[in-house]
């Protein structure tokens, strides 16, 4: 009888060795032989489980998604593009300070906010800026703290590693602040029908996707900037401002202009065989407002997906406690957002099977996915 | 003991100066000599390394002392060069090598022969065959010195050196000689000019007789010994332990009447009337040794030069393969070639007693190679492995001679980082030559570790040249304040010698950075502070850089058996085959004081063999292993 293989050698033949890693950190902290460090994902000593949680919980290994938008979704609301849709509309913090701190309208550090004052959580992970924090993601329990992180981060933070870490040794509920990767990483997490996981994967009350289509790699990204003579710890903030092809980088020093091109041969190669751009997993998924035809008006804004009946009751409480302000989004809008999706997971797959080197072999994905059959055209 | 009857045999003989470097089987010698250095007035020290030993031995003899240098058999490659120029310019004083050689390398990583070194060093070499004989012999190798004016060696092995035997001791000289270095004579002089190996011709020549006059003297040494009748149908040429093994084959095969054993304590240059006239009892010869085909080679040559006077010989031994030509040899195995070639019964032992055997063998739980319990080096490894994961990029180590060597013979102790293992100091030798190969693409970190000990034996030189030539390596001091592997004998960063005396300690980070190197320190059982250093540290490119992790050996008598921490595992938070750990503690840290209760399957420490180092307690992620400070009553 042929061995199986371990969970953590799968690991490493299938996602790791494959540079299919997203850096999600569902693999770290839950077991002493998985570590990340300077954004890889690191195997320390050898692991003869099979069944692993760390195998189990990859976003990047194979997932029963039937399974899974049965037990987080209405069926009714599912559509190929952009996953789950109860409610799509504009939003931003209604407080102006928060607004200030904000890469666009603030709506994830409000929606944040609002979740710990009233007690639905203890703790909001969200990613940290801090260069030294590059291993973990950071628990705010204060406004203080969330408005100190806010703002995009174009290098991955291993989220779901942070929310492991945040229940090994806190017993309180979490909100956590997830790239799509992270967020199907921590849905899977909810799959588990293991008690003592079960028990941890509760403290999880929701999960505020981001938008992505791309995350940089720290270590080519670093590289790219020891050649521009620009200190990674010297950034304050980063932006991609409409129209104009450029990364910005805010450093104490005024702004530098990095050419969008340039940066984006940083993208992490994880990246190419990522179909998920709008966060399909998480509760509510937020991004930039910002698509053919935006009005200075709506810059300022953000896009808002609510997806579960866990975001209803957070958006409802939101505009009730007036923390968001919320409008109708237009339908152009939402037009857009789903063809952008839909090239993303096109040139995604194409990626994927030139990897694999066949249509029928999507690695992680499955080939008879209803969902993905739709997009595939078959 | 062997060892101890060698010592003894200087002491009757009058030594005056001993030196040497640690090595097993050798060891014991010096810490013999030590123990009496003040009683009988002798200077012994440990030396840096073996050539140096030989070196201050020399100097001893040079102003007509006498003196001994010993060391295991690989140290005689290591003072091999000194030693081509001291056989040729002579000695003065009587002066005896001993080296201990390790067959079948027990505590050895390798099966180095040093014999070899008396024939192309063109020195005397003699070989006890029992423990009387060590001292003997160590006794009358100082007369021959002194007779031929030059270095005689005298070789011993594990099952002399370390096994045990009656001798009857002789008496103990009570004179105090003064040392008097004479250098005014000529040239040409060596008893009063300076001494150097020129005139090459002629000290050359006046070597060679020296030698002859050595063979003329074991003509009639009492050391070459014919045991059997006077007319044997087969005839063992023996030296060493192997006469023993081969008397006792005898006895076993009751084949005494028969056959006839010519033991050889003289066995370079060879007595060769002796052997002309024993060789032509009989026409079969069996040559009975360890190692390597030293005397059957010589002994074959000897019959090729005199076919009238020997005559055709059929010849057995390891060249015909009748002996295997690697590992120990003992009884049974010289039983059981001499049984094939006699053709008589050889009774081993009946099937039911390996029936038994396995039966026994059945209970005794399997016991691997491993650190000690509280071993520094361990943790050492732990944070080498975290570092070289953390970073990346497939880098490993080249290993060195320590306790820490274990780490590249059993590589699941060393956590599989360690992946060259050579002499004394070639580690950091081969880190340099690695680090030099990244003009052909090698991109791979090196490493390279060594003890203290080990660092001022020979790894100075090979720093010297990886800072000189900018080789980018991490180079580790595994800093355990002794040499621990052999016995714990002083080294130059101690501030204790050989015989107890307050001496001067030379610091390994000053070395270092003297030499050029980014030095830094760091406590092993520290386990996130190293890490973190280690990880700088191979980030940083360019010149050599050097962390010393400096934690004493567990076993160290400065410990005197104290424990830093009480560490117990705490059985409500130790989840056990639940925990996920995949039983990290027990089945990857391994310490021999981490044990898996079966029945309730979770992790228990081993009090009475926990050495309270507490370094467990950093790697369990559950943190059920808990430390507590112990504190001095």
């Amino acid at each position: 009888m042929a061995k199986r293989l371990s969970s953590q050698k799968l690991l490493k033949n299938n996602v790791l060795d494959a540079q299919l890693c997203t850096g999600c950190g569902a693999c770290v902290s839950l077991c002493p032989y998985q570590a990340i460090y300077n954004d890889r994902t690191v195997q320390l000593h050898y692991c003869d489980l099979t069944d692993g949680k760390c195998h189990a919980y990859c976003p990047r290994t194979p997932t029963d998604f039937e399974s899974l938008r049965e037990l987080l979704f209405d069926t009714k609301d599912l559509t190929p593009e952009i996953g789950a849709v109860k409610a799509y509309y504009l939003t931003r913090a209604a407080d102006s300070e928060i607004r200030s701190v904000a890469q666009h309208g603030g709506t994830v550090t409000a929606l944040m906010e609002l979740a710990l004052n009233e007690g639905m959580i203890d703790a909001a992970i969200v990613s940290s800026g801090n260069q030294e924090y590059l291993r973990y993601g950071t628990v705010a329990a204060d406004k203080n703290t969330l408005c100190k992180n806010a703002g995009v981060k174009f290098t991955v933070s291993p989220m779901a590693a942070a929310f492991n870490q945040f229940t090994r040794h806190e017993k309180g509920n979490a909100g956590v602040v997830a790239a799509p990767c992270q967020a199907l990483a921590l849905a899977k997490m909810k799959l588990n029908q293991d008690k003592n996981e079960a028990k941890r994967i509760n403290q999880l009350q929701f999960v505020i996707g981001l938008y992505c289509g791309w995350a940089l790699s720290a270590e080519k990204f670093s590289e790219l900037l020891a050649k521009k003579y620009i200190r990674m710890d010297a950034i304050r903030r980063m932006d991609i401002p409409a129209g104009k092809n450029i990364l910005e980088l805010h450093t104490a020093n005024g702004i530098r202009e990095i050419p969008l091109d340039e940066a984006q041969a940083c993208t992490r190669e994880a990246c190419n065989y990522c179909i998920d751009s709008t966060a399909e997993y998480a509760d509510v998924s937020v991004g930039a407002a910002r698509f053919a035809g935006t009005t200075e008006e709506q810059r300022g804004w953000n896009q808002l997906i609510v997806r579960t009946r866990k975001g209803i009751e957070l958006i409802d409480l939101a505009a009730k406690k007036g923390f968001l302000e919320i409008k109708d989004a237009p339908q152009e809008s939402l037009r857009d957002l789903k063809k952008a999706a839909l090239e993303k997971k096109k040139t995604a797959l194409a990626n994927i099977t030139r990897k694999s080197g066949s249509a029928k072999n999507l690695l992680y994905l499955d080939n008879r996915d209803v969902l993905l059959r739709r997009i595939l055209g078959v | 003991m062997g060892n101890e009857a060698i010592a003894r045999g200087a002491l009757e003989a009058g030594v005056n100066v001993a030196a040497a470097y640690p090595g097993t089987p050798s060891s014991e010698v010096i810490e013999n000599l030590a123990a009496v250095a003040k009683e009988r007035n002798l200077y012994v020290e440990w030396s840096t390394n073996e050539k140096v030993a030989v070196e201050v031995a020399a100097a001893a003899s040079f102003s007509g002392l006498r003196s001994m240098c010993v060391m295991k058999q690989n140290g005689v490659n290591v003072a091999s060069d000194f030693l081509l120029h001291l056989t040729a310019s002579g000695t003065r004083g009587g002066i005896v090598l001993v080296s201990c050689e390790d067959p079948g390398a027990l505590s050895s990583v390798n099966e180095g022969e040093s014999r070899y070194f008396a024939r192309m060093l063109e020195m005397p070499l003699l070989e006890p065959a029992d423990f009387q004989e060590a001292k003997d012999l160590t006794k009358w190798a100082f007369e021959l010195s002194e007779k031929i004016h030059n270095i005689v060696m005298l070789r011993s092995v594990t099952r002399m050196s370390h096994a045990s035997g009656n001798v009857v001791c002789g008496k103990l000289p009570n004179k105090i000689p003064q040392a008097r270095f004479v250098y005014d004579g000529p040239l040409t002089d060596p008893l009063t000019g300076p001494v150097i190996s020129t005139p090459v011709g002629l000290k050359h020549k006046l070597q060679q007789e020296k030698l002859k006059t050595a063979g003329k003297l074991f003509e009639k040494s009492p050391f070459n010994k014919y045991f059997g009748p006077p007319k044997p149908q087969f005839l063992i040429v023996t030296s060493s332990a192997c006469f023993l093994y081969s008397r006792e084959a005898l006895s076993m095969l009751n084949l005494q009447k028969r056959v006839g054993i010519l033991k050889l304590g003289c066995t370079w240059p060879l007595p060769e009337k002796l052997l002309k006239k024993y060789l032509r009892l009989t026409k079969n010869i069996m040559i009975v040794e360890e190692v390597l085909p030293f005397m059957e080679e010589n002994i074959k040559v000897l019959a090729a030069s005199y076919p009238k006077e020997i005559g055709v010989k059929s010849f057995y031994g390891k060249i015909d393969g009748t002996f295997p030509s690697v590992g120990e040899l003992n009884p049974d195995v010289v039983a059981e070639a001499l049984a094939k070639i006699m053709k008589v019964k050889y009774k081993t032992l009946p099937a039911s007693y390996a029936q038994e055997l396995r039966k026994v063998a059945a209970v005794i739980p399997p016991r691997d190679q491993t650190f000690c319990p509280g071993c520094p080096h361990r943790a050492s490894f732990w944070n080498i492995n975290a570092a070289l994961k953390l970073d990346g990029r497939e880098g490993f180590v080249c290993g060195d001679i320590g306790c820490y060597a274990m780490a590249a013979l059993t590589p699941a102790i060393g956590f599989h980082t360690v992946r060259t293992l050579h002499s004394m100091g070639s580690g950091t030798g081969l880190a340099s030559g690695f680090a030099k190969l990244d003009m052909f693409g090698f991109e791979k970190p090196v490493l390279s570790v060594c003890g203290d000990s080990t660092f001022y034996h020979a790894v100075i030189p090979a720093l010297i040249n990886a800072q000189h030539n900018k080789a980018d390596i991490t180079f580790i001091v595994l800093d355990n304040a002794g040499t621990a592997m052999t016995g714990f004998q002083p080294h130059p960063g101690l501030t204790m010698s050989a015989v107890g005396e307050t001496v001067p300690a030379v610091d390994i980070g000053k070395i270092c950075a003297a030499i050029g190197a980014k030095v830094e320190v760091s406590d092993p059982f520290d386990l996130e502070t190293t890490t973190k250093k280690l990880n700088a540290l191979l980030e940083e490119k360019g010149n050599p850089k050097v962390l010393i992790l400096k934690q004493i050996c567990a076993l160290s008598p400065e410990k005197k058996g104290k424990k830093q921490y009480e560490v117990k595992v705490n059985e409500e938070l130790c989840l056990g085959e639940d925990c996920g750990c995949n039983r990290l503690c027990t089945r990857i840290f391994r310490c021999p004081a981490l044990t898996w209760d079966k029945a309730k399957k979770k992790a228990v420490v081993d009090e009475v063999i926990c050495a309270g180092c507490g370094f467990c307690a950093a790697i369990c992620p559950q943190g059920a292993i808990i430390k507590k400070e112990v504190v001095a009553s």
